[in-house]
């Protein structure tokens, strides 16, 4: 760990603002490259994305329910970036909530627990499965110092195939088709924010969480030793703060985050587990949170533009057979043109 | 029994592990010299899909790897431009770039390909028995009847052992991965060994990834790395930076993998599913035992810059 900071600015005359707008200029032309290189008029390809995400309440919904993921999951990675550790089983941790989530739907089902505290336990069960699969390589990092990179991606592997024997064994619904399982009763259902569009009311969860998050990191005693954790290991741990403490609790809370995410997909988009339930949403989210150098405004910001980008890829994908792997070269590009840039304060860390 | 003494079981093993020691091998020599690359996962992906793409077009096996081992180099560079250059973080840098090689892969692959009924497929990499050797009792058919690339990446073991513990070049990478500022005074070029050793890691990891489908399965599918490049990053830790106890971890990580299908055949009451976690599972518990006592290159993930004061 370096204990010096590096404290080269940004190339004279270059504002933050001017380098993220490069970045995104750039990797604009790039995709726009691709996308030509689809038999796709790039500009008509953006006037697409933005119709198709932004541009009827359908689309407003899509970008919302999008939204919600993105933005759990890139809190989740900014929190344990935060203190110095890199949760890079987003994904798997989504699926845990998920799995976690359906069972108790299930069972909530046989007993028949109305409404609300049936979706407030759905939810809560999504949290646990967070908890679990977040848990192990914080005890792992905390007991043993076993680098939590290794840990979050193996677990993303074995929460996939989990996912995949419940899907196609037990809960398979065989009129659904292959690894879908069957629906969850219909009390375990989120409400809906914008019912004609089919937005639910996870994203006032997801920013509920995020505020919640912005503040503690900033006001409270715990987010201020963890930033000096992940500012200074040496310095915080001569200081009296609890490295191991430390490890334990921000991974966790970050699987717990990931965790809720997955309980909001499959109560407010699927309401079933699906084998699909998240395409990548962890690798978008670990350079959103990047990109967001951390701040609230900016995982909010960045979520929401990302999720509209997602959706937009997606009827481009329906459109022009674009890959939904489109919007990831995007997003990396962007992320690399502002570390070249040289002026993400996240960036220069580690 | 048979599981452990099959010699067709350590042929596929041997075969199995040929890509994780070639992927952990370069990692290992951009560590030891001070840089982290942590895009593997994602530099395989795009040597799987570039390897695939060339070799399919121009009937070459070949040109295939070449091709693959170009696009990691090229990988490597940006790594290399990011992390020795501007000093931005590794980590972040790395994880960007293993996004890029992911979403490039697949971006690419349906670009050549689009979407077609029949899967397209190539023919895999033939084998090359040594004569002689290959009739040996025991060692005989899993180690000299395969690929060229195995042979490859067992030369590449003895290699790496000799260049950095036995030559002056090797001596000099050690020190820029543990100590640059002494390096320097002692008049190395810092950043030369850094570029050097970063872009020849991103070559091997770019052919290790042609490997999967050149070799294995003979068409390309998107994360068909499955973590592979993620497990070679750990086998560098696993083997401590050096060489030989790398290729061990290797072959002990093929090994699981291909007796958990030899398993998956005679066991149908376990789901398969639980069988193909099982070198994930086996991979967090090695974990646990790997990170006592290990010591990496002092100077890993810090950048160096010749004006900072030391």
């Amino acid at each position: 760990m370096s204990v010096a900071r590096r404290s080269a600015a940004a190339p004279p005359g270059i504002s933050i603002a001017a380098v993220y707008m490069l970045a995104v200029g750039l990797a604009a032309v790039v995709t726009g490259g691709f996308i030509a290189a689809f038999g796709a008029n790039p500009l008509v390809a953006l006037g697409t994305i933005l119709r198709a995400s932004l541009g009827s309440t359908t689309g407003f919904a899509q970008t919302l329910n999008k939204t919600t993921p993105l933005l759990l999951g890139s809190l989740a990675v900014a929190l344990a970036m935060r203190g110095g550790f890199f949760n890079i089983g987003v994904d798997g941790q989504i699926y845990a909530g998920a799995i976690s989530a359906t069972g108790t739907a299930f069972l909530l089902g046989t007993i028949g627990l109305p409404g609300p505290p049936a979706v407030a336990a759905v939810l809560a069960a999504g949290v646990a499965g967070g908890i679990v699969f977040g848990g192990l390589p914080a005890l792992l990092r905390a007991r043993w110092g076993v680098n939590e990179i290794f840990v979050t991606v193996m677990l993303n592997f074995v929460a996939l195939f989990l996912t995949e024997y419940l899907t196609t064994g037990p809960w398979n619904d065989p009129m659904a088709g292959e690894a879908i399982s069957r629906p969850i009763p219909a009390a375990a259902n989120l409400p809906m924010l914008m019912p004609q569009g089919g937005a639910h009311t996870g994203i006032l969860l997801a920013l509920a969480c995020t505020l919640a998050g912005g503040w503690t990191m900033s006001r409270t005693w715990w987010g201020y030793r963890i930033r000096a954790a992940g500012d200074n290991p040496v310095a915080a741990h001569l200081g009296g703060v609890n490295l191991a403490a430390i490890a334990l609790g921000t991974l966790t809370a970050s699987g717990a985050l990931a965790g809720l995410a997955g309980a909001i997909e499959v109560a407010g988009v699927h309401d079933r587990l699906i084998l699909g339930l998240s395409p990548g949403y962890g690798l978008l989210a670990i350079l959103i949170a990047v990109l967001s150098r951390g701040t609230a405004a900016g995982l909010m910001g960045t979520s929401f533009a990302f999720a509209a980008l997602l959706v937009g890829s997606d009827s481009l994908q329906r459109s022009i057979a674009l890959p939904a792997s489109a919007v990831y070269v995007f997003q990396a590009i962007v992320v690399l043109c502002v570390l070249l840039g040289g002026t993400s304060r996240l960036g220069r860390r580690g | 029994m048979d599981l452990l003494f099959d010699p067709r079981i350590w042929q596929l093993t041997v075969m199995t592990a040929a890509p994780l020691l070639l992927a952990a091998l370069g990692e290992l020599l951009g560590e030891r010299a001070g840089v982290l690359n942590v895009a593997i996962e994602g530099i395989m992906a795009f040597g799987a899909s570039v390897g695939f793409l060339v070799a399919f077009a121009a009937h070459s096996d070949l040109g295939g790897i070449l091709a693959a081992g170009l696009v990691g180099a090229l990988m490597a560079v940006m790594l290399g431009y990011a992390a020795i250059r501007l000093q931005v973080s590794q980590l972040t840098a790395g994880l960007a770039l293993f996004v890029l090689g992911v979403g490039l892969a697949s971006l690419l692959y349906r670009l050549a390909i689009g979407v077609r009924l029949a899967l397209p497929r190539v023919p895999t990499l033939s084998v090359w028995s040594i004569p002689g050797l290959s009739g040996l009792p025991v060692l005989g058919q899993p180690v000299f009847a395969q690929n060229a690339l195995v042979y490859l990446a067992f030369l590449l073991v003895a290699a790496w052992w000799m260049l950095l513990q036995r030559t002056p070049l090797g001596l000099r990478i050690r020190a820029v991965g543990e100590n640059p500022r002494a390096a320097d005074a002692a008049g190395i070029n810092v950043f030369a060994i850094r570029w050097g050793c970063t872009i020849v890691a991103g070559c091997l990891m770019g052919i290790a990834g042609a490997y999967y489908p050149l070799v294995l399965t003979g068409a390309y599918s998107d994360g068909m790395i499955g973590g592979r490049g993620w497990i070679a990053l750990m086998l560098v830790i696993f083997g401590r930076w050096l060489p030989p106890l790398t290729l061990a971890g290797a072959v002990l990580f093929a090994y699981v993998e291909v007796l958990q299908f030899k398993v998956a055949l005679f066991l149908k009451v376990l789901p398969p599913q639980f069988l193909l976690m099982a070198p994930y599972l086996l991979a967090i518990l090695v974990l646990v035992g790997v990170y006592r006592g290990a010591r990496a290159p002092a100077a890993l993930m810090r950048p160096y810059d010749r004006e900072e004061r030391g």
